[in-house]
């Protein structure tokens, strides 16, 4: 049986496709045969943050219409074996994604043998948004540490524990809350909220607190998940929460501001 | 069996919507209190109070205001002299000491409402998600968060923090009360009579709380529980 995750917040542009990315590497790495999917259709994002933009010809809409046969549209991640992506089309119609055809193609890749599906979702609460959060078995719910986002959380939250498979046949879907783009500092300046305040408004167990980190933005133009560069906060943050996530219990890195913190601002250094 | 037509009569809830000569046109006032509350105008069934002054104009174009809002009007009451403002526009009239259907018929076979227990609910409950317990209690174990709404015709117990909007005796039951255990609401209403987060009294901000309703004064009435 594998295990649908989705990668959701309601609120664009807050970092669920880094986060995606980042996740499923992370399952990867840890020995779990992981597929990561676009859902975002007609946008495509994926495939750059994971490097293999040149290399997709067929998409996860593709294989629903019969196009290509999903071994056709998975593409092997050159640097972990474990992990497959399935990009998301640039030009179709999300009303390609339908319930069935959806559903058909998450058994088939249980069947060929993948532990854990990670599906990115689009922003909103639109047809790719309510098709990845249909299947969840877990939910992951990104937010930034500000109010519209976790309201809208708090939204899709609700959505996800009426509307979702699981929910409709009386179960419940699990959920971890990861906050992104953290910045200590700005926190204790009271311009941003805490990730005391965040879990309070939401109740949902936090699974990680990735800092606002200069390396998110050079990873994805070198198309390398940010969880593979060791060296960054955001990579060991990553690291912790997927780490959580399979059942660890990890301190909380980067979450108070560092002593040189206001100098190395000045002067423009660090990340 | 053959079966038969009967009449049976029946209690029903209205809500009075009284409307003084020198307010502020309704139309404009009734636009920004479903703003405020949205779902606590919807499904309800009001019967219109004009001032003795007002003229039968008045009262057609108030009417009709309230059919562009989409707002069940049931009848006019009042002072007798609208009878005929009633008559004319096909609208039922209820004389203000007796309900209409109360005035037509019997009071011995008022049907006895069977009792249902109360409606309970998991937390959180979450923004957008709106829940109505029907001639019945509400229980929310868990926290309800901003956004959401939680509605009863009885009474409304939050065990948990109340962040969102709640009413209770939605259909006009005066008795109603709402208990949280941290009141953090951002809008209260006990039988149409509401007050939004900035009028509730600081001190009882993410207390525990009880809520009444004061019927002669038609005012809220806020409680620390023990
Ligand atoms: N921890 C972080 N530090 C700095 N920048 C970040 C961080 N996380 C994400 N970003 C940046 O925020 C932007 C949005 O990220 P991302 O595409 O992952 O968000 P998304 O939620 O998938 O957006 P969309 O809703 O459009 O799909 C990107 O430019 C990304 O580089
Ligand atoms: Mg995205």
């Amino acid at each position: 049986m594998a295990t649908v995750v989705t990668v959701t917040s309601g609120k664009g542009g807050v970092g669920k496709t880094t986060s995606s990315a980042a996740i499923a590497a992370g399952l990867a790495q840890a020995g779990h045969r992981t597929v990561v999917i676009d859902f975002d259709v007609g946008l495509r994002n994926l495939d750059l943050i994971m490097g293999v933009e040149r290399r997709v010809v067929f998409d996860f809409v593709s294989v629903i219409s019969g196009e290509a046969t999903l071994n056709q549209a998975l593409i092997q991640d050159k640097r972990l074996e474990n992990l497959s992506i399935l990009a998301a089309s640039q030009t179709k119609d999300k009303d390609a994604l339908t319930e069935a055809g959806v559903g058909q193609i998450l058994d088939e890749l249980a069947e060929l043998g993948f532990e854990y599906i990670v599906c990115d979702s689009p922003a909103g609460i639109e047809r790719g948004a309510t098709m990845a959060l249909h299947f969840a078995d877990h939910a992951v719910i990104v937010t930034n540490p500000e109010v519209s986002s976790v309201r809208d959380s708090d939204r899709i939250l609700g959505i996800l524990q009426s509307k979702s498979k699981r929910a409709k046949e009386g179960g419940k879907v699990h959920e971890h809350l990861l906050i992104t783009r953290y910045d200590p500092v700005r926190v204790e300046n009271g311009e941003m909220l805490s990730k005391e305040d965040v879990c309070d408004i939401l109740a949902v167990k936090l699974i990680g607190v990735i800092p606002e980190s200069k390396a998110v933005l050079r990873a994805s133009n070198t198309g390398v998940p940010v969880i593979l560069d060791k060296d960054s906060d955001a990579g060991l943050a990553y690291s912790d929460s997927v780490a959580r996530f399979l059942g660890e219990d990890r301190p909380m890195q980067f979450v108070i501001p560092r002593k040189q913190g206001l100098l190395s601002r000045i002067l423009g250094g660090g990340d | 069996m053959v079966k038969v037509p009967r009449i049976r009569a029946n209690r029903y809830s209205l809500m009075t919507l009284e409307w003084p000569r020198e307010s502020e046109p309704l139309a404009h006032w009734l636009k920004a209190q479903r703003e405020k509350a949205p779902l606590l105008m919807d499904e309800i069934a009001i019967v219109l109070k004009p001032a003795p002054e007002h003229q039968p104009e008045e009262i057609r174009s108030a009417v009709e205001a309230l059919d562009r809002l989409d707002i069940g009007l049931m009848g006019l009451t009042g002072s007798s002299q609208h009878r005929v403002v009633a008559h004319d526009l096909g609208l039922a009239w209820l004389s203000s000491n007796h309900g209409w259907i109360e005035s037509q018929l019997s009071h011995e076979t008022v049907a006895s409402q069977s009792l249902e227990t109360a409606l309970i609910m998991e937390g959180p409950i979450r923004s957008g998600v709106q829940i109505y317990a029907k001639d019945r209690d509400l229980i929310v174990i868990g926290q309800v968060s901003q956004g959401a709404e939680i509605m009863a015709d009885g009474h409304v117990h939050v065990y948990g923090r109340c962040r969102g909007r709640v009413a209770a005796g939605v259909g006009g039951q005066v008795s109603a009360e709402i208990f949280c255990l941290t009141f953090e609401p951002e809008l209260v209403s006990l039988a149409g009579t509401y007050c939004g987060s900035d009028q509730i009294p600081e001190e009882l901000w993410s207390a525990r709380v009880r809520v009444g309703l004061d019927e002669t004064s038609q005012k809220l009435t806020f409680g620390l529980m023990g």
